[in-house]
């Protein structure tokens, strides 16, 4: 296995494991820091004027993860 | 006594319950798991439930859960593994996304080969988009 390939899966994994510190971080006891589905459902907030565009631009997003990984 | 219409939220529907949701987010993905990637039964397939997720998502018949108004400044340390995540993706896509730079694309497809981790993530899929649309 060469040295990029090792590097990357292991960045990929690090990402990962940040995402399951900040996560533990975010639901401790008093904690600033909000959990991910807080940040996800904030940024679905967001709209101009009538439109919601967070709430379509994360919705869309997830089905394209799904089409990139199920099907394409 | 009545309560005040501020505070009225859309009734939830009798199959909105997790004992009926995850036996069938269950047959989804079993039956998802069935179709090879590249083939057409699988772009229908994910086509046709992520249309239906997103129409749900944005239809506004289903009660949402609460997101804040505003964010604390600590939000900033999701950008850690945010960032990492596109940093790596970009290097390893800038170099081709082969054996020896494989994108988070490649890495999965061995993965996604075998039926078992297929439904199984098919299954992880539909259940964050559930979680979406009730978002």
């Amino acid at each position: 296995m060469s040295v990029t390939r090792v590097l990357a899966i292991s960045g990929f994994a690090l990402a990962f494991l940040l995402v399951a510190v900040v996560e533990v971080l975010a639901r401790r006891e008093g904690s600033r820091i909000p959990t991910l589905a807080e940040v996800v459902g904030f940024v679905m907030r967001y709209e101009v004027g009538q439109l919601p565009v967070g709430r379509i631009a994360v919705l869309g997003f997830w089905w394209w993860v799904g089409w990139h990984f199920f099907a394409r | 006594m009545e309560q005040p219409s501020e505070f009225v939220v859309p009734d939830t529907p009798a199959w909105d319950k997790p004992i009926v949701l995850l036996p069938g987010f269950v047959l989804l993905a079993a039956v998802g798991g069935l179709f090879p990637s590249f083939s057409l039964p699988a772009n229908l397939y994910v086509l046709v439930i992520g249309g239906t997720m997103l129409w749900l998502g944005l239809s506004g018949r289903l009660p949402r859960r609460p997101a804040p108004r505003r964010l604390d400044g600590a939000a900033g340390w999701w950008l850690l593994p945010a960032l990492t995540l596109a940093f790596v993706e970009l290097v390893t896509f800038a170099g081709g996304s082969t054996y020896h730079s494989p994108t988070l694309s490649l890495l999965s497809d061995p993965v996604l080969e075998s039926y078992l981790p297929r439904a199984a993530l098919y299954f992880g899929w539909l259940t964050a988009f559930w979680g979406l649309v009730r978002r």
